[in-house]
């Protein structure tokens, strides 16, 4: 019989499968039609009610064996954050064929170049009234993406995820020794896509959808994390690695 | 089997047709591209999607689904829900940090207002071209 964090609550609800214990088929089971068996991988994060519709998202755009593949490589204590993830880019692919999550990341990264901008033209005025000098020109206008812009600039959560607390997401305080500067490692998905040829870049779905799914991932998971007595920790999985 | 074959089908080592839908999108020179979608969503899921793209659209789409793979295989637990995560806590900061900003140059604002003087007849007048009328500082007149 596989673990039972009963407690934890996924995207897929509150309880967890029956694994087999006779208390009825996970939803993943339940979807696919298959008998769940007591060990069942996908038993502890979806339930027989939620998760079935939760686990059809999931398995529309991964797959149920790329799942299982996934969640086996990883270390039992970080599956359920690894669920509640790929549950979310699931729906949101599903919502957005085309961009998936990535037009709510292009838009949050929009977002912080014009807030960065702000704040250093509000910064350079403040040093301008602190040292009495002629007030800096007005900042420009948020700028506006090119047509031929991609998502060059994103940046990898590897290297800030090993520090990161989830309950700063839910909460006002901001650690003022946070920097501003992108983590070392940077994927620039700008390599990877023109919006030029197909939609422009204000063509985007706005990222407010995203934003209120994303607060409800970021509770289940502070939910689970101080359930659990442990934060996020690293990111890097002990030993987990993807299947060949 | 000719070098002509799209990396999809060499990865399968099968005949490459000529209306195969992954052609126009996983070259053969490029065979880490379709391997690392491949290992997150799989051939059949691409196709579906694929099929279901117009196909204008699915240039994009597959970038994005790359580059989601990408994060996904870099962060196995997180994957692009990470990057999502650390943006807004940029965003958290920058605005927090903005408000900051704003209410210290309101209150230096405030404060040069009130710091500009009247001055009164009968008392000593403090140039600001400064010319020492004696005073340490000539605010503190004003203030003291």
């Amino acid at each position: 019989m596989s673990s039972n964090p009963s407690t934890s609550s996924t995207s897929g609800g509150g309880s967890s499968g029956g694994g087999g214990s006779g208390g009825g088929p996970c939803g993943a089971c339940k979807f696919l039609r298959r008998k769940c068996v007591a060990g069942c991988i996908f038993a502890p994060y979806f339930d027989s009610d939620q998760g079935a519709a939760h686990f059809a998202a999931v398995h529309k755009v991964f797959g149920a064996s790329n799942v299982s593949k996934l969640l086996f490589h990883l270390p039992v204590q970080r599956r359920h954050d690894a669920v509640v993830t790929i549950c979310y880019e699931a729906q949101a692919r599903l919502r957005d064929p085309v961009y998936g999550c990535v037009s709510h990341i292009f838009a949050l990264q929009q977002q912080v170049v014009n807030l960065q901008a702000e704040l250093a033209y509000f910064q350079a005025h403040l040093a301008t009234l602190e040292g009495q000098t002629p007030p800096p020109p007005p900042p420009p206008q948020p700028a506006v993406p090119p047509p031929g812009l991609s998502i060059n600039d994103l940046t990898t959560a590897s290297s800030f995820l090993g520090s990161y607390d989830l309950s700063s997401l839910l909460e006002p305080m901001v650690p003022p020794s946070w920097t501003m500067q992108p983590p070392r490692s940077q994927m620039d998905p700008r390599q990877f896509m023109s919006f030029g040829a197909t939609r422009a870049p204000t063509d985007l779905p706005p990222a407010q959808g995203g934003t209120g799914d994303f607060q409800e991932l970021a509770r289940e998971l502070l939910q689970r994390s101080t359930s659990e007595g442990s934060g996020p920790g690293a990111c890097k999985t002990e030993g987990s690695s993807l299947p060949p | 089997m000719t070098s002509t074959r799209c990396a999809v089908c060499k990865y399968f080592r099968r005949r490459c047709p000529p209306d195969c839908i992954f052609s126009p999108h996983f070259l053969n020179d490029n065979p880490q591209r379709f391997t690392c979608v491949h290992k997150i969503y799989g051939a059949s899921n691409l196709g579906k999607l694929l099929q279901e793209t117009p196909m204008q659209l699915r240039a994009d789409t597959i970038e994005s689904l790359y580059y989601e793979a990408k994060c996904r295989i870099q962060d196995p637990v997180y994957g692009c829900a990470g990057i999502i995560w650390s943006l807004h806590q940029q965003i958290q900061i920058a605005q927090s940090q903005l408000a900051r900003a704003r209410a210290e140059i309101a209150f230096l604002d405030a404060n040069v207002v009130v710091a500009e003087p009247t001055p009164s007849p009968g008392e000593p007048v403090v140039q600001q071209n400064g010319v020492d009328y004696g005073l340490d500082d000539p605010y503190d007149f004003w203030f003291y």
